[in-house]
């Protein structure tokens, strides 16, 4: 999935900035933000293929900022950074709707093949949802305009 | 310094013994013997008391039946003067006839005779040769003249013995005559003597002038004068003790006196004090070996359960140190875990960018590869190292995490010997790489028990990779792996014998502690053995550790068939 459109969310900016870099060379689209608030306003602003999301963040933190991206109803799947310490928050993670998640530090082909996993899936789920709306399209043609609205 | 404690709590408990016995006898023994002293003595007051009030009584009761006695014996002479007249007394055979009469049931007189005014002896019956004697110038013939009836005190007399008389006056016809008899001196002194108490005990009469009248036992002979006489006539029975001395030897006597009112005779009743209280004496010393022997048993049952007592409270205490001393070392784990799980999450930031500036500088260096050759070996030789330094301070952070873990356990049905084959299986191919056997001894009719296995399998193989490495110097050796019930058959036994280098004594309680380890820098992170402890102690279990440098060292992992209920029922 060349070219998909990445949010990196992460607190330590040299990380964030980082990653971003070491992604865009690897011809990735990528955002980086470095709290949880910015990771909203930039969803609900651009469209993103995957969210790199740290779970340990001050303020809004990772899960809550999971939360939040759940609520949006977005297509965008979230892959989560934890520390060793977080399996079990990174197990209620996935629980609420993250894709995976990797322990810090990471080694970047690892990230780079979860990336391509949670991109995969999400444009599985968006061409499952758009074969849907089509079905239901040719079902019914009046219904058109709400669903593509 | 251990040795210095030791002697020390050997002390306390010593001083805890004493202060306990010495309490206890202070609160039983002293009322005990303060309560039974008191009473015995004043019973025993009581007790002589009586019994001298006894003594009195007898005294008193005594000196009646002399007195009637004598008493008697003149009415009787009174009674034969008044009835017969001198003419039938002078009669041989009638006198004679009297003597016998009134000698008949008790030998009570031993002559008897009549004197006239002249005091020539009209008429004579008795053992003496008497017949011719004439009375007049006696002490006793004029007493008789003058008083009418008269009982004389002890003399000799023309008989040259010892004796006392009666005698009466009559008066028949104008013609004065006097009717006498002399009392048995025996008789009397069997009479006076009846009261005598005990071996000691004698009973003696003096006259108003203090001379024996009758034979005392002990000291004196009749008709001697007594020491320490007063003289004092009175009405009262007197009592005091006396101190008298046989060949040295101090006695102390009670004198009862009392004064017999016809004639004026003192009855002396002298008894030794010890013969008359000796059975106070008796069930004095009864109650005191009876109450010493209580003392005794109750210091002995003390004695005992005090012992008993001290050695529970030591076993106690014991139990309590070495409860303090786990308490310790869990609580010394779990801060430790606590700090060291923070410090890894905070290091795992900084490691993360260091991780992703190398992953830059590699990037980098692949599209624009450096011209000068020295500089880019060095370059990619720097990057290497950089790579390899902090995946081993992951793998740090990673063994510091998992110390402090929080994850949930799985708790499952674990049959420990196909367990600990498979861990067997699993570190087989090492070790046989560096020579070392395996030997499992395992106890084939072991139950299952309930575990985490994924956290056991973490502790064994942690505890036969330290018994390969223990084999690093030999290059050979043995492990031996083997299981079986617990004595009390309330969990399972687990060992892992090595035949490897040992473990120093100064190091053996330490082996637990997080970050110690006697491998080489960067070969362990001396968190393996302390991982090991805090899951052994999670899931209920105890580790116990016996080594000899140089022999091997051999690990006792004990389990119970079930984990401790919260971990059961929060997982």
């Amino acid at each position: 999935m060349i070219g998909a459109k990445i949010l990196i969310v992460d607190d330590e900016e040299i990380f964030a900035d980082n990653m971003a870099r070491l992604l865009q060379i690897r011809n990735y689209k990528v955002t980086a933000v470095y709290n949880g608030e910015s990771a909203i306003k930039a969803l609900e602003k651009d469209n993103f293929d995957v969210v790199v999301l740290d779970l340990k963040m001050p303020g809004m933190n990772g899960i809550a900022t999971l939360k939040e991206i759940k609520n949006l109803g977005l297509f965008t799947e979230t892959l989560l950074l934890t520390g060793h310490g977080s399996v079990d928050a990174a197990v209620e993670a996935i629980r609420l709707g993250a894709y995976d998640f990797l322990n810090k530090p990471c080694d970047i082909d690892d990230l780079i093949e979860k990336i391509e996993g949670a991109g995969r899936k999400k444009d599985d789920a968006w061409k499952k949802d758009m074969e849907e709306k089509l079905k239901r399209v040719i079902e019914s043609p009046s219904d058109a305009f709400k669903l593509f609205d | 310094m251990d040795q210095n404690l030791e002697s020390k709590k050997k002390t306390q408990y010593s001083r805890l013994f004493r202060r306990f016995i010495f309490l206890t006898m202070i609160c039983s023994l002293v009322p005990l013997l303060f309560a039974g002293w008191a009473i015995n003595i004043h019973y025993s007051e009581f007790a002589k008391e009586r019994i001298i009030k006894t003594l009195q009584t007898r005294v008193d009761y005594h000196r009646k039946i002399i007195e009637l006695f004598l008493k008697e014996n003149r009415t009787r002479l009174d009674f034969i003067a008044r009835t017969y007249s001198i003419a039938t007394l002078t009669k041989d055979e009638h006198l004679k006839h009297i003597l016998n009469s009134i000698n008949r049931d008790f030998w009570t007189l031993t002559d008897i005779g009549i004197i006239g005014e002249n005091g020539d002896h009209i008429a004579y019956v008795g053992p003496y040769d008497l017949i011719d004697k004439n009375y007049s110038k006696t002490f006793w013939f004029k007493e008789v003249m003058e008083k009418g009836i008269y009982t004389s005190d002890m003399f000799m007399g023309f008989r040259k013995e010892p004796h006392f008389i009666m005698a009466v006056i009559k008066n028949e016809n104008g013609q004065r005559w006097i009717l006498r008899a002399t009392v048995n001196t025996d008789s009397f002194r069997s009479l006076v003597e009846n009261v005598r108490i005990g071996k000691t005990g004698e009973v003696y009469i003096l006259n108003s002038k203090g001379i024996y009248q009758t034979r005392p036992v002990s000291s004196g002979k009749i008709l001697t004068a007594a020491s320490g006489f007063e003289g004092e006539i009175h009405d009262s029975l007197k009592f005091r003790y006396l101190d008298t001395f046989d060949k040295d030897v101090k006695i102390k006597k009670i004198v009862c006196e009392t004064w017999l009112k016809d004639p004026r005779w003192l009855l002396v009743v002298r008894v030794g004090e010890k013969e008359l209280f000796e059975d106070v004496r008796h069930a004095n010393r009864a109650t005191l070996v009876s109450l010493h022997l209580s003392a005794l048993i109750i210091f002995i049952v003390t004695v005992l359960i005090t012992s008993h007592m001290v050695s529970v409270i030591k076993k106690r205490d014991r139990e309590v140190e070495r409860m303090n001393n786990q308490l310790m070392q869990t609580g010394k784990l779990a801060s430790i875990g606590e700090l060291s799980a923070g410090v890894a999450h905070e290091i795992n930031n900084p490691l993360a960018i260091i991780m992703t500036e190398y992953q830059l500088l590699l990037d980098t260096e692949k599209r624009t590869p450096i011209t000068d050759k020295t500089f880019g070996e060095q370059f990619a030789g720097s990057l290497n190292q950089i790579d390899i330094q902090v995946r081993r301070c992951t793998h740090i952070t990673k063994n510091l995490m998992k110390f402090a873990r929080r994850t949930k356990s799985v708790i499952e049905t674990v049959n420990v010997n196909v367990f600990l084959r498979e861990v067997i299986d699993l570190m087989g191919r090492e070790a046989k790489s560096d020579g070392i056997k395996f030997i499992s001894l395992l106890d084939d009719n072991l139950p299952s028990i309930l575990t985490d296995p994924s956290q056991l399998q973490q502790v064994f193989l942690n505890f036969i990779n330290n018994a390969i490495d223990a084999h690093e110097d030999k290059g050979f050796g043995t492990i031996i792996l083997s299981t079986c019930l617990t004595k009390d058959t309330t969990g399972i036994v687990i060992t892992v014998e090595d035949t490897g280098s040992g473990i120093k004594n100064e190091d053996i309680g330490k082996i637990f502690d997080p970050f110690f380890t006697t491998k080489a820098p960067g070969r362990g992170t001396g968190l393996g053995l302390s991982i090991c402890y805090s899951i052994v102690k999670q899931l209920g279990g105890n580790i116990h550790v016996e080594s000899e440098i140089g022999k091997g060292t051999l690990f006792t992992l004990t389990f119970p068939f079930k984990p401790p209920e919260d971990l059961l029922k929060h997982g």
